[in-house]
């Protein structure tokens, strides 16, 4: 599993403060943390910074280059602060996050991309929002965003679709649609793009103390649809526990097994099944429940654990 | 050629609730209401049949209200000056129950107070013998201190005791059980809080027999489709055996359809609009059978034209079950 580390995020106040004060020792520290946990890049999210982008942009990828050598998602709305970061980018490819299927946004961003050599992650959204099921998403993959691509002579290889993950608190049925979604754009076009998600997103607005097993629990299944890249939180542990797991197909212990079991009902395209649950095992209860959440067989409620 | 309508069987099935109590089992009322008990879709007679019909409870208040549009006051005359001889109006008029709807006022523009709000309640109760439903203000603070000393002053009645919300839920469930009483939970237009909210209430051993809740609707024109799936939502999940949606569901289109700009306003609306009277009373039966048809258990109205046309298209709707 490829995993851009999400952490350099302004929703968070730390980084937020620190931002405000150039501290750019925080950054670094952040950003090699990330690394050690085994972010093999980095995404910056800085918000619009419609004032100060081009200066705040190339100034974040000077701190960040000077202690990491993984390549940096610029995550913005604002392309001229992008483009300035990109500028400013020595070591590897990076990456833009993102275009979406906006006429204006798919218009610009690509030329972008192509002009700095950088990787473009592309959402699964047009205009009017983020359709719930699989096949709109992946319709305007290869309606909309590959073919402007292909027209600009932007190589497919270097672009990343975003399906878009969207929370079980209030967007519950997007959840299954999104696996199927990852699933089907993996054969749509040849060569096949990468595919990327932000998994965090599953558990916004939950309670922070349930945040990571909804988070674990989806990644097992979106890997069994093919996942293998991800904006996550590389500080994780039972998040990265769950994915060596898998991709190691450690079978040695109860709970290893029914993610394992998860992960390939997927795979089979088979539905997620009780049999494989030992009910006596209140963490393997805990998973289950939480499947039943993400399949969108049970409503989520914050309390849906003790329910 | 005969054709063969496929019909879906369900695990789960709504909560059955009735509402107040008789002399024989605790209270004082002369009838009780019983809601829910389905395990299919509404009126969908073919697959299950629906044990008991759409209840329909008429709202009034404490006091001659005065935010309610001129044509339901009118409708109810001198009726409406004194709650014991309201809810006997309404009775008359056909309701299955009453609901007693309390605001921030009390008496003149004292604020509401324990003494005057049981003395409310306690007239409803001498005039009628419906079930009754006691709905306060609507915050935290208030309603506990007005239904607490209600519910102890009605033990064994069988009451619904509302709004019961996450900031209060604590304290009119133990009202509740401490008192033989059921409660009404609302939860803003949100099928995860409507169902956080049961857990909560669940989780202090009330029982299943004792809630009813309100995920909140609105009026025609104004939201009516997002209340409307959420029920949707609510029901389907209650017959897949999610025991956190089986509650039955009380709705109030009156109130909603009332706020409406539609059968507020009389005066300078375009002509193509109609008669005011009578697009109030189409705006609030309107919504009202829409809410019935989304699987609503009890619909509370405020006009008596509208009780009866909302209880002509129930006889309709549930016509086959009786056939």
């Amino acid at each position: 599993m490829y995993i851009i580390g999400e952490n350099i995020h302004i929703i968070s106040d730390k980084v937020k403060a620190a931002l405000a004060e150039r501290d750019a020792g925080f950054f670094q520290r952040l950003a090699a943390a990330q690394v050690e946990a085994g972010a093999q890049a980095l995404d910056i999210n800085l918000g619009p910074r419609k004032k100060d982008g081009e200066e705040v942009f190339p100034w974040m990828v000077r701190v960040i280059e000077e202690v990491t050598d993984v390549p940096l998602s610029l995550d913005s709305t604002n392309l001229a602060g992008i483009e300035a970061g990109l500028k400013a980018v020595t070591k590897a490819q990076p990456i833009i996050n993102s275009v979406s299927a906006e006429e204006e946004r798919l218009e610009a961003v690509p030329l972008v991309a192509k002009k700095y050599n950088a990787k473009l992650i592309a959402l699964t959204m047009g205009k009017s929002g983020i359709p719930v099921s699989a096949d709109e998403r992946v319709n305007i993959a290869i309606e909309k965003l590959i073919p402007r691509l292909v027209e600009i002579d932007y190589p497919v290889s270097d672009l990343i679709i975003d399906p878009l993950v969207l929370t079980v608190s209030g967007c519950q049925e997007y959840a299954p649609e999104l696996i199927e979604a990852v699933r089907t754009l993996q054969v749509v076009w040849d060569p096949a793009p990468a595919i990327s998600v932000g998994l965090s997103n599953a558990s916004n607005g939950v309670p922070a103390a349930g945040r990571s097993l909804i988070n674990r629990v989806y990644c097992a299944m979106l890997m069994g649809a093919g996942l293998n890249r991800m904006i996550a939180d590389p500080f994780d542990k039972e998040q990265n526990e769950v994915v060596r797991i898998i991709e190691q197909r450690d079978a040695g212990t109860p709970v290893g097994r029914l993610y394992l079991a998860i992960h390939d009902r997927v795979a089979a395209m088979e539905e997620q099944t009780i049999d494989d649950v030992d009910t006596a095992d209140p963490e393997q209860m805990a998973v289950w429940k939480t499947v039943q959440i993400l399949t969108n067989k049970v409503i989520y409620a914050e309390s849906y654990l003790q329910q | 050629m005969p054709v063969e309508i496929p019909k879906d069987s369900w695990p789960g099935a709504v909560n059955t609730v009735t509402l107040g109590a008789t002399g024989d089992q605790g209270g004082s009322r002369t009838s009780t209401v019983t809601i829910g008990g389905e395990r299919s879709l509404p009126f969908m007679h073919f697959e299950s049949p629906m044990p008991h019909r759409p209840a329909i409870a008429m709202e009034i208040a404490p006091a001659r209200p005065a935010d309610w549009s001129a044509v339901l006051l009118e409708a109810w005359g001198a009726t409406a000056d004194d709650p014991g001889s309201w809810a006997r109006a309404c009775e008359e008029a056909g309701a299955d129950l009453i609901l007693l709807q309390f605001g921030l006022k009390g008496s003149g523009d004292e604020p509401v107070s324990a003494d005057f709000a049981v003395a409310a309640v306690k007239a409803v109760l001498g005039s009628t013998g419906l079930p009754l439903v006691v709905v306060g203000p609507g915050q935290a603070e208030v309603d506990n201190s007005i239904l607490v000393p209600i519910a102890d002053a009605t033990k064994g009645e069988r009451l619904v005791l509302g709004l019961c919300e996450e900031g209060n839920y604590r304290t009119l469930v133990a009202a509740a059980m401490a008192n033989d009483h059921l409660v009404l939970g609302k939860t803003p237009m949100d099928v995860n809080l409507a169902k956080q909210l049961n857990i909560l209430m669940s989780d202090m051993g009330l029982g299943r027999d004792r809630v009813v809740m309100d995920p909140t609707t609105a009026a025609l024109g104004y939201g009516i489709e997002y209340g409307y799936s959420v029920m949707e939502r609510l029901r389907l999940a209650a017959l897949q055996g999610d025991g956190m949606t089986q509650f039955p569901i009380l709705v109030t289109p009156g109130a909603e359809a009332w706020k409406a700009k539609e059968s507020k306003v009389g005066e300078g609306t375009p002509a193509e609009w109609g008669e005011w009277r009578q697009r109030g009373m189409n705006w609030e039966a309107l919504t009202a059978v829409s809410l019935v048809e989304a699987g609503a258990h009890v619909v509370v109205l405020r006009h008596p034209e509208s009780l009866r046309r909302v209880r002509a298209a129930i006889d309709e709707l549930m016509a086959s079950e009786t056939a």
